[in-house]
């Protein structure tokens, strides 16, 4: 028999992402904690082992309201303008 | 995007709807929370060199959207009824419970029961971004056993869902036991069958069954919430198979739900919360609203609720005789409100200290540089108890907790 599909389409738009940086040398390595518990720990764990392996000038971190809550737009503009690598979690 | 290996799916479904299905994604051995800082800090620095690949090569752009809204695709499917129930399975479509096929002359009457055309987008679905059209929602409710005269109060639980107060990204892909309950008001109740009586939130119902569980598969197919995939939930609660039910107005002293909300009685409304699964409160023995406020303060007044820290709307349904004890007592629902609020308080010091300064975090008025004595209430503000009343003969009442990240949204429900 011949049936509908009950899944349909998506509003998912492309996008096409930043650059890569070819060097993290100098740059700010941004950590957005999505505030679930030691993601900060594992977060920024990363970021300074990075920054000292690539020769990053900082490690700064920013937060979520909460875990189930989304970064405010601000957040996200600041990151953007301040860093050269965003790194960021999701769920645990 | 860092996260542990269990989220993965999630992760990917996420990245898959912001259009960046080739984000560098980097999973760490589950968990990382409740651990030691030292694990963590160690499954931190085993992951460095992925971060590095994943942060310096280029990610390729998204695919696009997946198509405009027109009729809904067509697929073949088996003729044998047990063959089919196979088939939707194999194709994540089922709940695990016999489907009825959604053949095209099935959605057709099912659409006979809206006047709203079949391509009007209704929500678009967390974490998927689904489309969820009039002909979707149909497609779903068809496959869960709904008539057409019970469409048009899930096409108003689609769109109560999708109201940004209500968070249903969070809720959609949460690790905690919640799902959309659906609390019918008005007259349109009655005349469907919706049950608010006897067994209320049982079985033997169809109208509460269908009208659940086609909200449950629009949020699984239209939404991708697909359990063990991007639906975390950790145990989740036999109610995310369906869970409807009616306001019992008739048995309640008070005025009903959607009258609080500024409806008018004769409106039919649908109310939806993230709502775990009822817990029981017996009393048998209080003929006083104060006998009643003392049982439902102690059961509602608990260490381990999402309420307590992240706020929300804690949902009591009094049973009928628990709510005549208070009304006769000269109670008004907001005066059991106020009074509950201001018992069911949980002492900070019946809570761990590393919870204590995790709820510091996120609520910093309630929990940070408290004093020992302090009590913290089962909802932010009194105003934030929902009461309704449901249920038939018998001293029960329930306690239904809810997400906490998260507001109800009451809708009315449209031809």
């Amino acid at each position: 028999m011949e049936i509908l599909d009950p899944v349909g389409s998506t509003q998912a738009a492309s996008r096409t992402p930043a650059p890569r940086p070819a060097s993290l040398e100098g740059a700010i390595i941004g950590v957005l904690d999505n505030s679930k518990p030691n993601a900060r720990v594992l977060l920024e764990g990363v970021a300074r082992a990075l920054a000292r392996k690539m020769g990053a000038r900082d490690v700064r971190v920013w937060r979520k309201p909460g875990a189930s809550i989304g970064a405010t737009p601000a957040v996200l503009d600041e990151m953007a303008a301040q860093c050269g690598a965003v790194l960021t979690a999701s769920a645990d | 995007m860092l996260g542990t290996h269990e989220f993965r799916p999630l992760a990917l479904a996420e990245a898959r709807a912001k259009g960046l299905p080739d984000l560098g994604i980097v999973t760490v051995p589950h968990p990382i929370g409740g651990i030691a800082e030292e694990i963590v800090a160690g499954k931190a620095l085993n992951a460095v060199d992925a971060v590095l690949a994943a942060v310096t090569r280029g990610a390729a752009a998204g695919a696009a959207a997946t198509g405009a809204d027109g009729a809904a695709s067509r697929h073949r499917a088996p003729d044998d009824l047990l063959a089919f129930q196979e088939f939707v399975m194999a194709q994540g479509w089922g709940d695990g419970l016999p489907m009825i096929p959604a053949t095209p002359e099935r959605v057709a009457a099912m659409l006979a029961g809206t006047a709203r055309a079949a391509g009007d987008l209704v929500a678009i679905l967390p974490p998927r971004l689904g489309r969820a059209t009039v002909e979707r929602v149909a497609v779903n409710a068809v496959l869960a056993g709904a008539r057409p005269e019970h469409l048009p109060v899930i096409l108003a639980a689609v769109e109560a869902v999708a109201q940004p107060v209500f968070n249903l990204q969070a809720i959609q892909t949460t690790t905690h036991p919640c799902s959309p309950l659906i609390i019918v008001n008005g007259p349109i109740a009655a005349r469907l069958g919706i049950n608010g009586g006897g067994n209320a939130l049982g079985q033997g119902h169809r109208a509460n069954a269908v009208i659940g569980r086609a909200l449950r598969l629009v949020l699984q197919n239209a939404g991708g919430a697909r359990p063990g995939r991007e639906d975390r939930a950790t145990q989740g609660h036999p109610g995310k198979y369906s869970y409807c039910v009616a306001e019992n107005e008739a048995a309640s002293p008070w005025e009903p739900l959607s009258v609080e909300r500024g409806f008018s009685p004769e409106v039919g409304t649908v109310t939806v919360c993230a709502s775990e699964g009822p817990h029981n409160i017996n009393d048998h023995g209080s003929a006083t609203p104060e006998g009643i406020l003392t049982t439902v303060a102690g059961t509602a007044a608990t260490v381990g609720s999402n309420n307590v820290y992240l706020g929300g709307e804690p949902l009591v349904m009094l049973g009928p005789e628990h709510a005549a004890t208070v009304a006769t007592g000269g109670w008004s629902k907001a005066d059991f409100k106020r009074a509950l609020w201001e018992r069911a308080q949980v002492p900070l010091s019946r809570f761990d200290p590393s919870n204590l300064e995790r709820f510091a975090v996120v609520h910093p008025a309630g929990f940070k540089d408290r004093p020992p004595g302090t009590l913290a209430p089962l909802a932010r503000a009194w105003t934030d108890i929902m009461i309704v009343v449901a249920g038939g003969a018998g001293k029960h009442s329930v306690l239904i907790p809810t997400f906490g990240a998260t507001r109800s949204v009451t809708r009315r429900i449209e031809g």
